[in-house]
């Protein structure tokens, strides 16, 4: 059978999706080297992305449903990190969220990045049996549950840009796990109205606290919030960004928005304003491009998978990364607050580096066994 | 869908995630074409402007140049100013940074809070002055703290420097940064907040040319503020050099004499009679101009407080912002006016002294007894009763007519600021002064012939009349600048071209030309030689050979004679030489000394002492025994000197 997987595999393996990939992260390598043209940022992020394909290829090779089949083992073990992270010593404290275990020799490395995947895993494999009818409450609760443990410990890290990322995984897979349209209509309609209303509440209230109320001014109105303040780096980010013109800026590397610290953090979180900068609008529609083709490749993957839990996982993935995609890009565009969630395959970082190469891996695994049942 | 998909369509719930997805990253591609191609062109410029720094070089002043047009009385040399820049300051309070700063350079919190306040208050403002004239060690600590305040910066600028001894303080003036008020003003157009401005004296009036165009360096900084490049350089265009009538030999003779005098208060003022430039111009007490530049610290501002509340007032340039009745020396004009509107002729210049006269209930005394003498008798003896009833003889509107005839009634026009009007008489000014009921009486005109009560005016005025006097009636506009020179390359568009005096009231004509008639004028001059020459109130500085036409005064402060303590009589010695040729013209006060004679004279013979070494380059003839009055036309003829003022005319 690993005989024959392999033979097929040549022909199965989804080569596009795969150099696709490390197409995006040869692009962002370049980003981060324009980005910290002085630090060895760009070398560890290729020695990431050697792990990165040696990962995706264990996963890709081996059967998913095997995978899948032991994902609570996974999960506890996900968990575990959470809990390590927390520990003073292990847990590296950096912002004030303390979301990093030092790994010698690499440097740090995000456990919440990691535990995505697993938790991915873990709801594919509670939704993933076969289904005749409506999601229960039952269901949905336990759903909700497996998504709350990891979560409640991110939480504790004070890394709410995580927690973010987390949400639509669930919410993908109830969607497709045949909840209630009346349910999934009602959520978007509450949201909605609620939103706003419970934002004017707390500002009342004083719930909502002057500086969160102020991060909020920041995205309505980035012109003429408080620029040296906190809406300094949605302020820096939009320059470089409207700098980048049609074709990137003249300015000069030595004299650019982030090798004179303007813009802050410029070869993780801001990785995509360095590139909108050096690349103009060309580059940066040349990646959402890239990013649009990776996702449907992987959405198409799906709707080819063998079983449901096949599609969920990849659902459950593609979720996570559109998420990731969509709040990364629009804090940096001046569309979102500003949250410290890394570009997928853009951002410098190891952790997440590695998790997308593993979810990417997961799709393939897929497709190569859609034949096997 | 390879599974049996019995759930609630699968297939198009997936379609519905896709569609989403598409959704949101279309989204921010609309959102990149607004910010790139909309609004590109704009957020570039943001962010080239914020990397960009335009760090001024300041341009130094123009030196101010005596009549030599060598020596300096003011110039720049160059100091290194702390100073913190806005730019850089971030979100960092401005008034948190006082005390730390005040701790580390040592300059007065208090006074740098201050400073702070007002300056950061502006909405213009760029950068604070933290502290002037560092110390090598004041720049090492701020280079060695430049991660722990990015905002501060060492720059060189130019200090102007004055005379330590207050030497020609009040033409000079000093400089100081602009306020708030003045940077409204439409004249200060595209100064800003922390600029340095004339603020008195000749700095205030021609500040437009001796201010110079600050140059720049153009910097690229990182976000902190620190320079990483320089892209380029604009050298500063230093101001217009003003050259000055001021002669440093009589100027300085001058201050002496006043330094040395009783009361050591008092003007000395010298001037060409023949084109209005003044050679000298003390007034004393002075001050030290340095004084405004050390404002900044603790001893500096006290010494500023205390010069302010002197009650000496140092500040005030007593020839051209304080007035004084004129006294005697009112009888010149008098008796000008008195000739050419016919109340005494030239065959018939007699009028009674009576040792005084009564008007009315009341006598106002002479101090001597002169009979019935002339004009020229008058004058020599300074006969007040004569001057009583030429007074009456020419009425208010004679004495009034004079006045406006001399220009008495408006300022001179010198080129310093804060000029004050004079007190002229009229009968407003009695309505004025003691209600609307009060009458102008024939007693009124009596006070007002002999230079009193409603005769109030300055020094400078005094003397361009008695200028007019002594070149037959030309009443040129008494000035300090004798030429700004021009800077920079002729036709460059940067160029300044250099220029002379003009009034700075460009309707007034200069001079102003008063027609006396020769014979007339001849007549007053006899009698002014003879107050120095003839036994006359002034002749303890005759100079033989060197005929000075003067004539003593004597400022009644509280009544004439009356107090001989502190509330003295001001002491008035006005006079111009050679008498038939003149060459210089000179004003004396001495405040609070006594009677005119005795201490204003004196001292203007030193001044003519040193002006007859310069010119006759021999030593200037003392005191002589009494001589025949010379006629004009049988008078020594005098060689024309070769003088710098006589080149000038």
């Amino acid at each position: 059978m690993v005989a024959m997987i392999q033979k097929r595999g040549l022909r199965d393996f989804d080569w596009l999706l795969a150099f696709l990939a490390i197409g995006i992260v040869g692009f962002g390598t370049l980003q981060i080297r324009n980005a910290q043209p002085t630090e060895n940022y760009w070398v560890k992020q290729l020695i990431g992305l050697g792990i990165a394909i040696v990962a995706m290829l264990l996963v890709a090779l081996n059967d998913y449903r095997k995978l899948i089949n032991i994902a609570p083992a996974f999960y506890l073990f996900g968990l575990v990190l959470l809990v390590i992270v927390l520990i003073p010593g292990i847990g590296l404290r950096i912002n004030g969220q303390r979301a990093w275990i030092k790994v010698p020799g690499i440097g740090q490395f995000q456990p919440s990045e990691f535990v995505k995947v697993t938790t991915a895993m873990m709801l594919a494999r509670y939704f993933g049996k076969h289904r005749d009818g409506v999601l229960t409450l039952k269901e949905m609760a336990i759903g909700g549950l497996i998504l709350a443990l990891p979560i409640f410990l991110i939480l504790l890290e004070h890394d709410v840009g995580s927690v973010l990322t987390y949400l639509p995984i669930l919410a993908i897979v109830l969607f497709l796990s045949a909840i209630r349209m009346r349910y999934v209509v009602g959520a978007v309609v509450l949201g909605v109205l609620l939103l706003p209303a419970a934002y004017w509440v707390g500002v009342k209230t004083h719930l909502v606290k002057n500086y969160q109320q102020e991060r909020i001014n920041v995205i309505l109105d980035p012109e003429n919030a408080d620029r040296r303040g906190f809406g300094y780096n949605t302020w820096q980010s939009i320059l470089t960004v409207g700098e980048g013109g049609l074709l990137g800026a003249d300015t000069s590397a030595a004299h650019s928005q982030s090798s004179l610290k303007f813009l802050p953090e410029p070869h993780t979180d801001f990785i995509f304003a360095v590139t909108a900068g050096n690349a103009g609008f060309v580059g940066c529609i040349l990646v959402l491009l890239a990013y649009v083709i990776l996702l449907s490749r992987l959405i198409a993957g799906a709707k080819r998978a063998p079983d449901r839990m096949g599609m969920l996982v990849i659902m459950a993935i593609v979720g996570g990364l559109t998420c990731q995609i969509f709040i990364n890009i629009g804090m940096e565009l001046g569309l979102l607050p500003v949250i410290g969630v890394p570009l997928p395959l853009m951002s410098a970082g190891l952790a997440s580096l590695i998790a997308t190469f593993i979810a990417i891996g997961f799709a393939i695994s897929v497709q190569l066994r859609r034949f096997v049942n | 869908m390879k599974f049996e998909d019995t759930s609630q369509n699968l297939r198009s719930r997936l379609w519905i995630v896709q569609s989403l997805i598409l959704l949101m990253l279309a989204l921010l591609g609309v959102r990149l074409y607004y910010l790139q191609l909309v609004r590109g062109q704009y957020y570039a410029e943001i962010a080239q402007n914020q990397r960009i720094r335009l760090l001024p070089i300041p341009a130094p002043r123009g030196d101010i140049l005596a009549n030599d047009g060598k020596t300096a009385l003011a110039n720049s040399s160059p100091i290194y100013n702390v100073i913190l820049s806005r730019e850089d300051l971030r979100d960092r309070k401005l008034i948190s940074l006082a005390k730390p700063l005040a701790e580390a350079l040592a300059v007065d919190g208090d006074i740098l809070l201050d400073r702070f306040e007002q300056i950061g208050s502006q909405p213009a403002f760029e950068s604070i002055l933290v502290k002037q004239d560092a110390s090598p060690g004041d720049i090492a600590w701020v280079e060695a703290h430049e991660l722990e305040f990015p905002e501060l910066r060492v720059e060189q600028q130019p200090q102007r420097r004055y005379p330590a001894n207050g030497m020609l303080a009040h033409v000079l003036g000093y400089v100081g940064e602009i306020s708030p008020e003045q940077l409204k003003q439409p004249n200060y157009k595209g100064l800003k907040p922390g600029d340095v401005i004339g603020l008195s004296g000749l700095e205030q009036t021609y500040d437009d040319y001796l201010r110079g165009k600050d140059g720049y360096r153009k910097v690229i900084v990182d976000s902190r503020g620190r320079i990483q490049d320089e892209i380029e350089t604009i050298a500063p265009q230093p101001g217009q050099d003003l050259v000055t009538t001021i002669d440093l030999d009589l100027q300085n003779v001058a201050e002496e004499q006043l330094r040395t005098s009783v009361t050591q208060r008092g003007v000395i003022a010298v001037m060409n009679p023949n084109n209005g430039e003044v050679l000298a111009l003390a007034s004393a007490p002075t001050f030290d101009p340095n004084l405004f530049s050390r404002i900044g610290t603790k001893e500096g501002r006290a010494e500023y407080v205390a010069v302010l509340n002197d009650p000496q007032k140092p500040l005030i340039n007593r020839a051209v912002q304080s007035r004084y009745p004129p006294g005697s020396t009112w009888k010149i004009p008098m008796a000008v006016a008195g000739l050419e509107q016919g109340a005494i002729t030239l065959d018939d210049s007699n009028l009674v002294c009576g040792g005084g006269i009564m008007v009315g209930n009341k006598f106002t005394r002479c101090m001597g007894n002169h009979g019935t003498p002339d004009l020229k008798t008058a004058i020599t003896k300074s006969c007040d009763g004569y001057f009583y009833r030429l007074g009456l003889k020419m009425g208010l509107d004679g004495i009034m007519t004079m006045i406006d005839e001399f220009d008495l009634n408006k300022r001179t026009g010198i080129d310093l600021p804060n000029e004050v009007l004079n007190m002229t008489p009229s009968r407003e000014l009695k309505k004025r002064t003691q209600g609307e009921n009060a009458e102008w009486k024939d007693i009124d005109t009596v006070y007002a012939s002999f230079g009193q009560v409603y005769d109030v005016i300055t020094p400078i005025a005094l003397l361009r009349t008695i200028a007019a006097v002594a070149n037959g009636g030309k009443l040129y506009v008494p000035h300090l600048l004798k030429e700004l020179k021009p800077v920079g390359e002729a036709g460059a568009p940067d160029y300044r071209p250099g220029r002379s005096f003009q009034p700075l009231d460009s309707t007034r004509p200069n001079p102003k030309v008063l027609p006396i008639p020769e014979d007339m004028h001849h007549l007053v001059v006899e009698g002014m030689w003879g107050v120095v020459n003839n036994g006359g109130t002034g002749a303890a500085i005759r100079m033989a050979g060197f005929d000075i036409a003067g004539k003593t005064g004597t400022a009644q402060v509280v009544g004439l004679g009356k107090d001989v303590g502190k509330n003295k009589d001001h002491s008035w010695f006005v006079s111009y030489a050679p008498a038939y040729q003149p060459e210089i013209a000179l004003v004396a006060l001495i405040e609070n000394s006594g009677f005119g004679g005795q201490h204003a004279a004196p001292a203007v013979r030193r001044v003519y002492d040193v002006y007859y070494r310069k010119t006759r380059n021999a030593e200037p003839p003392g005191a002589l025994p009494v001589a025949k009055t010379p006629k004009p036309e049988n008078k020594i003829p005098v060689k024309k000197p070769e003088t710098q003022i006589a080149k000038n005319q």
